[in-house]
């Protein structure tokens, strides 16, 4: 049962950056090079330098005003960087509205924001994209593909499709929004916050659906205070600082004491200064 | 292998309802449920009370006022539901109506083709309604003034405007008028042409409400005006276009009025806003935006003129008529608050 949606012919191919055998590290999904930004006098952004890789989970993680939600924003296409480039794929892009960014398959999920309370889940999976045949909206294709990519996603708390927004949990909402995203066929996801305000049960069903994504060859961006699920789903970890990014690695080389103490000084003497393009 | 069986053969299933509720108190919460029955003991009521009611002419009577009063609350269903309020609409009929009436006139005196008057005050009406319509939506769009105040100014403003474009004198339509009016469908003695195209437009807005993206968008504009920013509906021109599509029928109804009538009067519509609004809420569509039904709609604008126009029947004083409807109002406001309240203890 795992494994069978593998067959579905849209974005479950693993990308081109783990058949590197050689140790030569291929062209991550997004990397930043150099990303400020400035709110007149105020540096929000200080050269920010960040590959993200196809495929896993980085937390980014920093007290409030480190500048993580400033940075998703650059990278979501809300804000424009007052300079620095951003590569997906290898090619220079500048995403400046949130649609530009969903072309390219960067999308951001609010867990509270973006859906429509009075639609059903069918039909804010497809809000403004809806099948349509012969002038009518097609709720039969919409549901039935909807049903489909809730089961690629092992998303199973839905009783039915058919369910207003209104009606669901904080975590089933944001199954819905991530469902949303994978649809349009994206390949970054980014989530803020995700599982504040969520129960238990619904914490743990957010990070599974978060693991299932990764497993898909689905990237996520993922902002956090809570180092329990970082450390529970994260392959990579960020650190910011006062605008600059302190520190970034594989999760591997951080354990919770020296990730605090990076949050909250902007270094830790456990872990060294990690230098870009190292990937585990 | 198997998975694109179980995709084949699951969706079906997965179309059941949330919660098991019990079914008097589903078929008791559900607002059509409750709007036919109170119609059809309305309508019963009267006819036991007097054997007059059921007659074609009364009937046709019905239709023709339930006709001058359905589109433009449907076209505020529309507005209600994407968050906003139209209370131009009466006016809009009035200034629709005189102008169509002033066009039409002189081409009736010379005897001009039937067809010809006829398109040339449904374009004038539609044209004015379109107008109005418009500058409604530049306020609210561009301007960012509330819907409430926009088009409370439109409705002062048309009513002054009806009054000096008129010089507070309607515009005879007669003769042709009345043979217009007075037209019916072959074996159908109760409905006139008038009502017939009436019901289509209402029946194709109805549609659209429901399966096009236009009503799914709507909804969405007026449940979370910011999911359906993000979501890349083009919420401004939505939201202009439900002011002028409001606009527009009221236009409409104004030429309707014309031909029922007989004359372009500066004083039609003077009720009409607040009574179709009331039809809104008694529908069972949210003031606050993004929940509603076009059906809940079309029965609480045959309600309402059902009362009205019952209200004859059993012998009640015209000057008392308006004490009755808005009494049906707050009855039918009553219950719809205790049907929501039902449902969200289910």
């Amino acid at each position: 049962m795992s494994e069978t949606n593998s067959s579905t012919p849209d974005t479950t191919a693993r990308p081109p950056m783990d058949n590197s055998g050689g140790g030569q590290p291929s062209v991550p999904l997004l990397a930043l090079r150099g990303i400020s930004k400035n709110f007149g006098p105020v540096q929000a952004l200080q050269r920010v330098d960040l590959d993200i890789p196809a495929g896993q989970v980085t937390a980014l993680v920093g007290d409030n005003g480190a500048g993580k939600s400033t940075l998703i924003k650059a990278i979501a296409g809300i804000y424009a960087p007052s300079s620095g480039t951003m590569m997906w794929n290898g090619q220079e892009v500048h995403p400046h509205t949130p649609r530009d960014a969903a072309a390219l398959g960067i999308a951001t999920v609010y867990q509270d924001l973006a859906l429509c309370d009075n639609i059903d889940i069918v039909g804010n999976m497809f809000l403004g994209f809806e099948d349509t045949s012969a002038g009518a909206l097609d709720e039969i294709s919409m549901e039935l593909k909807t049903v489909q990519t809730l089961k690629d996603l092992q998303v199973s708390t839905v009783k039915s499709v058919r369910q207003l927004v209104g009606s669901l949990s904080g975590g089933q909402r944001q199954a819905i929004a991530v469902a949303r995203a994978v649809m349009r066929d994206a390949r970054l996801v980014i989530m803020d916050e995700p599982t504040a305000a969520l129960g238990v049960t619904q914490t743990a069903n957010v990070l599974n659906l978060i693991k299932t994504l990764s497993s898909r060859g689905i990237s996520v961006l993922v902002i956090s205070h809570n180092l329990n699920d970082v450390f529970a789903v994260a392959d990579r970890i960020a650190v910011m600082y006062l605008g600059n990014l302190v520190s970034n690695g594989p999760i591997s080389k951080y354990d919770p004491s020296s990730t605090v103490e990076l949050i909250t000084t902007g270094a830790s003497e456990r872990v060294e200064p990690h230098p870009l393009h190292s990937f585990a | 292998m198997s998975s694109s069986e179980d995709l084949s053969a699951s969706p079906p299933n997965l179309v059941t309802p949330v919660t098991e509720v019990p079914r008097w108190r589903a078929l008791l919460t559900n607002q059509l449920t409750v709007l036919v029955f109170i119609l059809i003991a309305l309508m019963l009521f009267l006819g036991n009370h007097n054997s007059r009611f059921f007659t074609s002419s009364e009937m046709s009577f019905l239709l023709a006022d339930f006709s001058g009063l359905v589109l433009v609350a449907v076209a505020e269903t529309f507005v209600i539901i994407s968050g906003g309020i139209d209370l131009s609409v009466g006016s809009v009929m009035a200034v629709a109506g005189v102008l169509a009436a002033r066009a039409m006139q002189p081409l009736i005196n010379s005897h001009t083709n039937e067809a010809v008057v006829l398109l040339l005050g449904t374009g004038v009406a539609l044209l004015v309604g379109m107008v109005a319509g418009a500058i409604n939506a530049t306020l609210i769009v561009g301007f960012n003034v509330v819907p409430f105040v926009a088009t409370l100014a439109m409705w002062y403003g048309g009513q002054g405007l009806a009054l000096v474009w008129t010089g507070g004198q309607p515009y005879g339509l007669n003769p042709g008028a009345q043979t217009w009016s007075a037209a019916t469908i072959p074996g159908l003695p109760f409905l006139s042409w008038l009502s017939l195209i009436v019901i289509g437009i209402t029946v194709v807005l109805g549609l659209v409400l429901r399966k096009a993206r236009y009503g799914r968008y709507t909804f969405a504009i007026g449940s979370n005006n910011f999911a359906a920013r993000a979501a890349g509906i083009g919420v401004k021109k939505y939201v202009g276009s439900f002011y002028v599509l409001s606009g527009a029928l009221a236009g409409l109804t104004g030429m309707f009025f014309d031909i029922r009538l007989g004359s372009g009067a500066p004083t039609t519509g003077q009720t009409t806003t607040l009574i179709a609004i009331a039809a809104v809420v008694i529908g069972g569509t949210s003031l606050f935006g993004g929940s509603g039904t076009f059906l809940g709609t079309v029965l609480g604008a045959a309600i309402l003129i059902v009362v009205q126009d019952g209200a004859i029947f059993v012998n009640v004083s015209a000057n008392w008529v308006p004490v009755v409807v808005a009494s049906v109002v707050a009855v039918a406001s009553i219950i719809q608050s205790g049907r929501l309240r039902l449902r969200r203890r289910s």
